[in-house]
């Protein structure tokens, strides 16, 4: 396998529970170095316990990983990597600084790199409390700056807007897509379509431990197609049918779905007019991310 | 290492138990050791002779409370500083820092040794203090066991106390928790060690068997620095009347303990998912 385009490389990899228990099955990911790759799945998918492959938490019961090139769990590829799994567990009845400079410690990185992370989360005016009176967007804050002390290549985040509210989310987003510029990876872990969505460059989906679908969230969601209600429907697909470039139309609930972008839109409505037939409403189409993920999931199942 | 062994230590250090169970049991030293015999001593109703209490009996009056007392103190710490980690979740966080399973568990062993120094050092000191005023309350004459005898008496302790901790630390690795360790941890040393021990003086079969007993090499270390066998006979829940071995054989097999108990633990540490 080579390392250099990949900054995550898994073949066939496995975890087999018991001859019934499959958490994770002959799963092929690859995520580029330098992208924020979103990892969509369904509760019990085998998101996490592939996270937890990835970063040696879990022996995998057949396949191979890479990350940055070193197996899973070595100390070469942890001292590149930041990780938040899950919640964020950490000592209640350290500081959140002192947490950080048990973990920066274990992690052989300087302490000087504990105050900008903490800043950067903007936790330094709490860092002296402790954890156990942190609020849940707090702790997940100070997941992130633990995940950030080590200045890491990589950022594994499973799930980090879980639990928080609709504001805590929105700030937590544009946090991580700022991480994610430049040359660091980010694997995001989530079953939220719009948190994948508008961070990710790629996205893998998983259901059942296999992937069942990857690409950028255009590639998932398809063409553009157009949409025409018209009556009579039968003229208007004939109509349809008839132009140059149209080589797709389908007959979908009560109206015409036209393999075009909206470029073509006006033709259509013209040719339609012209031929005496009434255009109820004409508008793009495409599928959401949400109904691809459906789709792909329940096929799966 | 030296810095992921300073960040276990700032973990123990803060840690509201470890401070908690250090007092507890010194406190219970000081209570059993010295308090309640020289109490009896004044009353008369003392089996303990003066003698004791005084400052040249210090190590083998000190001694007796190790194997047993001390020794559910140190199991309660070694389950604590392993088995929380897996409560807390906090074992997954520091396995995905840079160093290696075993690394972050010899940190942690290595912390948790010197932790158990205070827990010798400090019932020591209150042994001085407690014996030099009763010395001085009862105009007997100020004598000191040799350096010798307390450096020996130190090792010895804290070897009892280290072995505890790490049978604590592998029932803590197996149950991945701290209740039920902790609950395995004293069933064993009250009921299975404690009947066996007593069974062994009617049941012959059972002397060789109790002989490789923790308890039993406990006590036969610290008898083999002075604590006489009348006085942990009668020592409640922690009694042991016998068998008796000899002082190295006992060093030798709590050493074996503490091997075997601390390679079986980082070996399933090391194996076992962390979930």
């Amino acid at each position: 396998m080579s390392s250099d385009e990949f900054a995550i490389e898994t073949r066939d990899l496995g975890k087999r529970y018991s001859d019934r228990i499959v958490a994770v099955d002959q799963l092929v990911m690859r995520v580029r170095r330098g992208e924020v790759y979103g990892f969509l799945g369904p509760n019990g998918a085998g998101k996490t316990t592939t996270l937890r492959m990835l970063l040696g938490l879990v022996r995998p019961t057949s396949g191979t990983a890479l990350v940055l090139g070193a197996a899973p769990g070595s100390p070469q590829g942890l001292a590149r990597i930041g990780a938040l799994i899950e919640t964020p567990t950490f000592y209640p009845f350290l500081s959140g600084l002192d947490n950080l400079r048990v973990l920066a410690r274990h992690a052989g990185v300087p302490e000087t790199r504990i105050g900008p992370a903490l800043a950067e989360v903007e936790l330094a005016a709490r860092a002296g409390d402790r954890f156990q009176t942190y609020s849940l967007g707090m702790k997940q804050r100070l997941g992130i700056a633990a995940a950030l002390i080590k200045d890491p290549e990589l950022l594994i985040l499973d799930e980090p807007t879980n639990g928080m509210d609709p504001a805590g989310m929105a700030e937590m987003r544009a946090f991580i897509r700022n991480l994610g510029h430049g040359t660091r990876t980010v694997l995001l872990s989530s079953h939220l379509m719009t948190e994948v969505e508008q961070i990710c460059d790629r996205v893998g989906v998983i259901s059942r431990g296999s992937l069942v679908g990857e690409g950028t969230v255009d590639e998932l969601r398809g063409q553009e197609s157009l949409w025409v209600r018209a009556e009579p429907l039968e003229e208007a697909e004939q109509v349809v049918r008839g132009l140059r470039g149209i080589e797709q139309v389908a007959r979908i609930d009560g109206g015409l779905r036209i393999a075009a972008d909206s470029s073509a839109a006006a033709a259509i409505n013209r040719a339609l007019v012209e031929a005496g037939i009434a255009v109820a409403e004409l508008r793009p189409e495409r599928a959401s991310l949400e109904k691809v993920f459906l789709e792909l999931t329940e096929e799966a199942a | 290492m030296t810095r992921s062994v300073a960040a276990e230590l700032l973990v123990i250090r803060k840690r509201a138990s470890t401070w908690i169970l250090l007092i507890i049991w010194t406190l219970l030293a000081l209570l059993f050791s010295y308090i309640v015999p020289y109490i009896q001593y004044l009353n008369g109703s003392s089996r303990t002779p003066l003698t004791d209490l005084l400052p040249q009996h210090l190590v083998g009056t000190l001694m007796g409370g190790f194997p047993f007392f001390g020794g559910v103190f140190a199991l309660q710490l070694g389950v604590l500083t392993v088995g929380s980690e897996y409560g807390w979740g906090t074992l997954k966080t520091l396995l995905t820092q840079r160093p290696g399973r075993l690394r972050v568990f010899a940190a942690k062993l290595l912390a948790l040794a010197a932790a158990l120094v205070p827990f010798v050092l400090v019932v020591y000191g209150v042994g001085v203090l407690s014996s030099y005023a009763i010395a001085m309350r009862e105009g007997a004459d100020v004598v000191w066991p040799s350096a010798w005898l307390v450096l020996r008496g130190l090792g010895a302790g804290w070897l009892i106390l280290a072995v505890w901790a790490a049978f604590g630390i592998l029932l803590a690795v197996l149950s991945r928790g701290t209740s039920l360790a902790v609950g395995i941890g004293i069933l064993y040393s009250l009921v299975i060690e404690g009947l066996l021990s007593a069974l062994a003086s009617e049941v012959s079969l059972l002397d060789r068997f109790v002989e490789f007993f923790l308890r039993a090499n406990g006590y036969s270390l610290v008898a083999a620095l002075g604590v006489s066998a009348e006085d942990v006979s009668d020592r409640g829940p922690g009694s042991f009347s016998g068998p008796f071995v000899g002082g190295t054989q006992a060093m030798l097999v709590l050493a074996s303990y503490l091997t075997v108990l601390l390679v079986a633990s980082g070996w399933l540490l090391r194996r076992r998912d962390v979930v």
